[in-house]
């Protein structure tokens, strides 16, 4: 039943309910290791508490999440061990401002995974090479631009080496000129072989860097499958009139 | 971060327009009011005080004894009745409120129609001026109609205060100690207690809740006289009233710090939590790293009101019994009153509470500003 099928991660009939709003209506996802999964739907549809859902930031109402063989909505997952796995960038980068870029990225690697010092400032810096702003280690975010500060969230991530990282709408805060360097960092990612969940709007980026594609609507996945194959040939109308407001 | 370019240096230009005589003349004549009543009236009272000090007729009529003047500051305390009953200072109120009038009047009734705004802004400055010289002279006006002998002999009798410096250092120490032990026990009771208030569940929040509610709800009075009642009459517990009051005090600012770093801990952003969560953090981790340092900031300047507070309610400790050595700094000038039945040494008590707590005013407004940076307060200009 868990994830003998191959997948990383398995979500299992989800429901989530908000006081008396049906948020998720049944949800059933599956994503192999390597493999980009991107979410997109009208805004409301349930996306991202689903995305939210992955590492239980939301905690579902109903149904099952399998991570790696473990049923993480298990009340007895160590979900702190569980979270170190699955990385998570937000929308609103959630730095912590009190902290310089470097103490962001490590604090969690010396205080949940127990690395020392030293080798978290290495891990820290090699992540922030990767997105070109080892200059900026001694910064504080609010130095620091809407995309930069995305790409230190994403690589205060990364540092973690996660096995699965999720991406909730993380460009939709950005300023238009600065949504590019932080899509070229996650298309980067995708490249390398992480395996993702991706909530987006820019739905360029999502034909282009999906394996596998879900439509999202009222909290039921509407219409899923490969990215070009939908864009191109939309099989729901609630796809079409989606896809025809956007595009 | 931008360069600064040579631009940038230059100052904004002016566009409030030029002044003219009139405007100009009404916001002297506001200074003059205010500055001839305050200067006028302080100089008065230099220039008797450098006098010969006796005790004139005028003091014996205006309610002073004459006998044994030296062991009664008498004669000093005639100097200043001398100074406020000259005709110099008659001259210098009646100086005052009449160019505060010109003022207010001028202003106020011409700032409508002044072509710039600088014109504009004098006319109001000085009205105001003229406002609050009007209300000064005409406070001075009223109290010189008072038994103003009796009334300086009972409260600004410096005689009173001669050899009293040691007993008020021993005071304002005792009460610094006092409200410095209150605040720090108090910080600390109240971070626990604000993250039991924090809780989702009700069975963790109840006691808190309760805890703060007590505290809040009885007053301190009633608190510091239980506790040492109760607990050293009563239980026959042994301990010092000072050390019953330290810890009254802390428990009792732990209730207020409570509701404050509960304020301050909700501030932080949901996105905080979340982002340290998913991180791995347990939830005392993310407190520990992510939320509490970011609310500490936060909530500095409410808890150094909550202190300055503090020091104005140790004097309640004078309730206990004190020993003459733990007297703070209201229960010293309490007991040189009943001495020597002569209030002057609660005016000394009053100026050395302004003494501490005024600079700690000061602080709080500059933290607050360095917190909010850029908000100046609605209703100006700029």
């Amino acid at each position: 039943m868990p994830n003998d099928d191959g997948s990383l991660i398995k979500l299992d009939g989800i429901h989530k309910w908000f006081g008396d709003t049906h948020v998720l209506k049944g949800v059933d996802l599956a994503l192999d290791p390597g493999q980009v999964q991107v979410i997109v739907g009208p805004s409301g549809s349930g996306k991202s508490t689903l995305l939210r859902c992955v590492n239980l930031l939301e905690l579902p109402t109903e149904g099952h999440v399998w991570f790696d063989g473990n049923d993480i909505t298990d009340v007895r997952t160590d979900i702190n061990g569980v979270r170190t796995n699955i990385g998570i960038v937000f929308q609103a980068y959630n730095l912590f401002p009190h902290m310089n870029v470097l103490k962001n990225i490590t604090v969690a690697l010396e205080k949940v995974l127990n690395v020392t010092s030293g080798e978290a400032k290495e891990r820290a810096m090699e992540q922030l090479r990767h997105v070109g702003l080892d200059d900026r280690a001694d910064a504080h975010p609010g130095q620091l631009s809407g995309g930069q500060q995305q790409r230190v969230a994403i690589a205060r991530a990364l540092a973690m080496r996660p096995r699965l990282m999720l991406f909730d709408e993380v460009t939709s805060a950005l300023d238009p000129e600065l949504v590019g360097e932080v899509l070229a960092v996650i298309r980067e990612l995708a490249e390398e072989g992480m395996t993702m969940m991706v909530v987006t709007h820019e739905m360029g980026f999502a034909r282009e860097v999906g394996t596998w594609m879900v439509f999202m609507d009222d909290g039921v996945i509407a219409e899923r499958g490969e990215p070009k194959a939908m864009f191109a040939n939309p099989q729901t109308e609630r796809l079409q009139t989606f896809l025809s407001q956007v595009l | 971060m931008a360069t600064v370019t040579a631009e940038d240096n230059l100052l904004p230009p002016e566009t409030r327009g030029t002044p003219s005589a009139f405007s100009w003349s009404v916001t002297v004549a506001g200074a003059m009011a205010v500055g001839l009543v305050l200067v006028g009236t302080i100089l008065i009272q230099i220039t008797f005080a450098l006098g010969p000090a006796t005790v004139t007729p005028r003091c014996v009529e205006a309610g002073i004894r004459p006998d044994n003047p030296e062991e009664t500051g008498a004669d000093g305390v005639c100097d200043i009745v001398e100074g406020l009953e000259s005709g110099s200072q008659t001259v210098t109120l009646y100086l005052s409120l009449g160019i505060g009038a010109y003022a207010v009047v001028a202003g106020f009734g011409a700032y409508r129609s002044m072509r710039t705004r600088r014109r504009r802004d004098q006319c109001i400055a000085g009205a105001a001026l003229g406002i609050q010289a009007i209300a000064i002279a005409g406070f001075i006006l009223w109290f010189r109609t008072g038994e103003i002998g009796i009334f300086f002999f009972q409260f600004a009798n410096a005689h009173f205060l001669q050899g009293t410096f040691d007993a008020f250092a021993r005071g304002a120490v005792n009460t610094m100690k006092l409200a410095v032990v209150g605040e720090l026990g108090g910080i600390a009771i109240g971070l626990i207690l604000a993250l039991l208030a924090i809780s989702k569940r009700a069975v963790v929040r109840a006691p808190a809740r309760a805890y703060i509610n007590l505290f809040r709800g009885t007053p301190l009075i009633l608190q510091l006289s239980l506790a040492y009642f109760g607990v050293i009459l009563g239980l026959q517990i042994q301990a010092g009233a000072i050390t019953v009051a330290m810890i009254v005090l802390a428990l009792n600012t732990g209730a207020y710090a409570a509701e404050v770093f509960r304020a301050g801990l909700q501030s932080i952003e949901r996105g905080q939590m979340e982002a340290a969560r998913s991180l791995g953090m347990s939830y005392l981790q993310a407190m520990r790293y992510a939320i509490v340092p970011q609310a500490v900031r936060r909530v500095i300047p409410p808890l150094m009101n909550e202190f300055v507070i503090l020091i104005k309610d140790t004097s309640l400790v004078a309730v206990l019994g004190l020993t003459f050595a733990e007297y703070e700094l209201y229960a010293t000038g309490r007991e040189l009153y009943s001495t020597n039945l002569n209030a002057t040494p609660f005016i000394a008590v009053a100026i050395a509470y302004l003494v501490v707590t005024l600079p700690l005013i000061g602080l709080v407004n500059i933290a607050e500003r360095h917190l909010r940076s850029g908000l100046v307060g609605i209703g100006g200009e700029h």
